[in-house]
C-alpha cells in the first residue's frame, strides 16, 4: 500500500508541526506518543500508530536533552515507524528498522541547524548596531522557520523513498562524520562559556570558577546546592562592600555637610 | 529615572511572554537562546528607551551568551526588564549578572521537572496505555502539558514584581549588589562547564592482557578535566580577538579529525 500525495504531505507538515511546537512552544515534544498516534489518523490507522507512539514513548523515558545537548529525536522516529509499518503492511518491526536510524539522522543535522543558528544571531546583534532594528526583528524569527526542516526533510525523503533511500544516506555519512558531528556538539557548548566568562570580573573572582567545577566534576552536587552556595558567598560580599561605603559615607558626613557624597556622586553621572 | 511612573504595563509583560515563544529554537552554540531573549524584550525596551544608543547598549547586553530552561526563564527577563525599567542602562551590568548566575539554577529546577520528572511519570502511564491500544494516558499527558502553557504568560509577571521589588529595595546599593552578584554567576558557570560539556576519549591501552581506557584514567586525575581545558584554551582565544566563527569551524574539524583517529568517541 503506497501513500497518496495527501498523506505525503500532511505527514511531512506533521513533521515540521511537531519540531516547531518541540522548540519553540514546547506543548507535546515529550508526548513522543501523539505524534505516532497523529500519524496513524492521517493513514487511517490510528490505533497502530499508537501503539508505536507509546513503544517509543517507553523508549524514551529517562532520556533527556538538557542544556541544548542532543540525543535522538523519538518524535520523528514515531512518525517515520508509523509511516513505514503501514505503507509496509510489515508491522511496528519494519517501522521501528528505519524510524530509528532516521531519528539519530535528525540528531546530527541539529548540530548543523545550531551552527546555522549563530550566522542568524549574529547578523541579528550586526542589524542592532547599526540601529536596523527592523531587519535585525525579521532575522530571528528566521531561525524557528527554519528549524523544523531538520525534521520535515528526513521524513519526507524516507516516507516518499523508502528504506533502500534512508540506508543509503545513512551508509553514505562516514563514521567520521556523524560520530564527529556528535563530538561537536558536545564540544561548542563550552563557546559560549568562554564567551560568557569574558563579561566576568575573574581577575576578582575567578577562583570560584574552581568552586563551582569542584562541586560539580567530583562531588557531583546538583546546580541548585551549588548556586545556593553561590548566593551565600554573594551576600557575604554584598555585606562588606555595603559596610565599607557606608563607614567611608559616614566619614566623609562627618567632614562634609549632609547628602553632599549622594549629590557629587549623581553630578559626575551627567557629564 | 528613579520615577514611579510605570512604562512597562501588563500588556507589554504579556507580549514579551508571548513572544518568548520562539525560545529554543534560536538556539546555537554562542550564544546559546540570547537572540530570542532580544527578539521578546524587543518592544519593550523601545519604550524604556527613547535614545537609540542606550537601547543599542541594552540590546547588545541582551545578545551576550544566555540559555535557560524557557519555561522559567521569564522570571529571569521579567525581573531585569524591571530594573532597566526603573534605572535605564546603569543596571545593564547588574542585568548580565543576574542573568547568568539565575539561568543555571533555574534551569536545573525546570529541566529536571518538565523534561525529566513529568515525561518520566507520564509517559510511563501514557505509553503502557497506549501499547494496549488506550489512548486515555496520552490525553492526560498532553492535557497537563497544555495546562502549564498556559500558565506561562504568568511567570512574567512573577519576574517583573519580584524584579521591581528588587530595585526598590537596592537604591545606592546597587554597585556593590551587581559586583555580589558576579560571584553567584562565575560559581554558576564553574558548574556547568563541567556538567553540560561533554568530551569522551575513546583511546584503549592494551598492557599484558588488561585494558585501560584513557577516559578513566583522566576521570580518576580529575572528572571533566577536558571540558576545564577546552573552556579555558577558547577563553584564552577570545580573550586574543580569535573569531567566535573560527573557533566553531575549528571544533568541528578538531572534532571530526578526533573521531576519525578514534581520539573521541560519541
Amino acid at each position: 500500500m503506497g501513500l497518496t500525495g495527501m498523506q505525503v504531505v500532511l505527514i511531512t507538515l506533521l513533521a515540521y508541526v511537531y519540531n516547531l511546537d518541540r522548540y519553540s512552544t514546547q506543548i507535546a515534544g515529550k508526548v513522543t506518543i501523539l505524534w505516532g498516534a497523529l500519524t496513524g489518523f492521517v493513514l487511517g490507522d490510528f490505533k497502530q500508530g499508537l501503539e508505536i507512539g507509546a513503544t517509543l514513548q517507553l523508549m524514551s523515558l529517562g532520556v533527556s536533552n538538557l542544556g541544548g545537548a542532543s540525543m535522538p529525536d523519538y518524535g520523528v522516529a514515531a512518525i517515520i515507524s508509523t509511516a513505514i509499518a503501514s505503507t509496509t503492511g510489515k508491522g511496528m518491526a519494519a517501522g521501528l528498522a528505519i524510524g530509528i536510524p532516521v531519528g539519530m539522522l535528525v540528531m546530527n543535522l541539529d548540530v548543523v541547524v545550531k551552527i546555522f543558528n549563530s550566522y542568524i544571531a549574529r547578523r541579528a546583534q550586526t542589524y542592532a548596531d547599526r540601529k536596523e532594528f527592523g531587519k535585525m526583528r525579521k532575522i530571528i524569527p528566521v531561525a524557528t522557520v527554519i528549524y523544523p526542516l531538520e525534521a520535515a526533510l528526513p521524513v519526507f525523503l524516507a516516507v516518499v523513498f523508502g528504506k533502500p533511500v534512508v540506508e543509503a544516506v545513512l551508509n553514505f555519512m562516514p563514521k567520521w562524520f556523524t560520530v564527529g558531528l556528535n563530538v561537536a556538539g558536545g564540544m561548542l557548548p563550552a563557546v559560549g562559556f568562554a564567551m560568557l566568562l569574558l563579561y566576568m570580573p575573574l581577575s576578582k573572582y575567578g577562583y570560584w570558577l574552581i568552586v563551582g567545577f569542584v562541586l560539580t566534576a567530583f562531588l557531583k552536587v546538583p546546580i541548585m546546592g551549588i548556586a545556593l552556595l553561590g548566593v551565600a558567598a554573594a551576600v557575604r560580599q554584598y555585606k562588606a562592600l555595603t559596610e565599607k561605603n557606608n563607614s567611608i559615607d559616614n566619614s566623609k558626613n562627618s567632614s562634609l555637610e549632609p547628602n553632599a557624597s549622594g549629590l557629587t556622586k549623581e553630578d559626575m553621572e551627567d557629564e | 529615572m528613579s520615577d514611579t511612573k510605570n512604562i512597562i504595563t501588563k500588556h507589554d509583560l504579556l507580549r514579551a511572554s508571548l513572544r518568548h515563544y520562539l525560545g529554543v529554537s534560536t538556539f546555537n552554540y554562542d550564544t546559546g537562546i540570547a537572540s530570542a531573549i532580544v527578539w521578546e524584550l524587543y518592544p519593550a525596551l523601545r519604550k524604556i528607551y527613547k535614545n537609540d544608543d542606550e537601547l543599542v547598549a541594552s540590546l547588545d547586553n541582551h545578545f551576550k551568551y544566555y540559555n535557560c530552561n524557557p519555561w522559567l526563564s521569564p522570571i529571569i527577563t521579567g525581573a531585569t526588564l524591571a530594573m532597566e525599567e526603573k534605572s535605564g542602562n546603569k543596571v545593564l551590568n547588574a542585568v548580565q549578572n543576574i542573568k547568568t548566575g539565575l539561568m543555571g539554577p533555574l534551569s536545573g529546577i525546570g529541566d529536571s521537572i518538565i523534561w525529566v520528572m513529568m515525561p518520566t511519570i507520564l509517559g510511563a502511564i501514557a505509553g503502557s496505555m497506549g501499547k494496549v491500544g488506550n489512548p486515555i494516558g496520552m490525553w492526560i499527558f498532553l492535557g497537563i502539558y497544555v495546562l502549564c502553557f498556559l500558565l506561562r504568560p504568568y511567570m512574567y509577571l512573577l519576574g517583573y514584581r519580584s524584579g521591581t521589588a528588587l530595585v526598590s529595595s537596592l537604591g545606592s546599593k546597587l554597585n556593590a549588589f551587581t559586583d555580589a552578584v558576579s560571584i553567584l554567576g562565575i560559581t554558576v558557570i564553574g558548574a556547568i562547564v563541567a556538567s553540560t560539556v561533554t568530551i569522551k576519549v575513546g583511546w584503549k591501552f592494551a598492557n599484558s592482557g588488561v585494558t585501560i581506557s584513557a577516559q578513566n584514567i583522566l576521570d580518576q586525575i580529575c572528572p571533566a578535566v577536558l571540558p576545564a581545558i577546552v573552556t579555558y584554551v577558547l577563553y584564552k582565544l577570545l580573550k586574543k580577538k580569535v573569531k567566535m566563527s573560527w573557533l566553531i569551524v575549528g571544533i568541528i574539524i578538531f572534532s571530526m579529525l578526533g573521531a576519525a583517529i578514534g581520539l573521541f568517541k560519541a
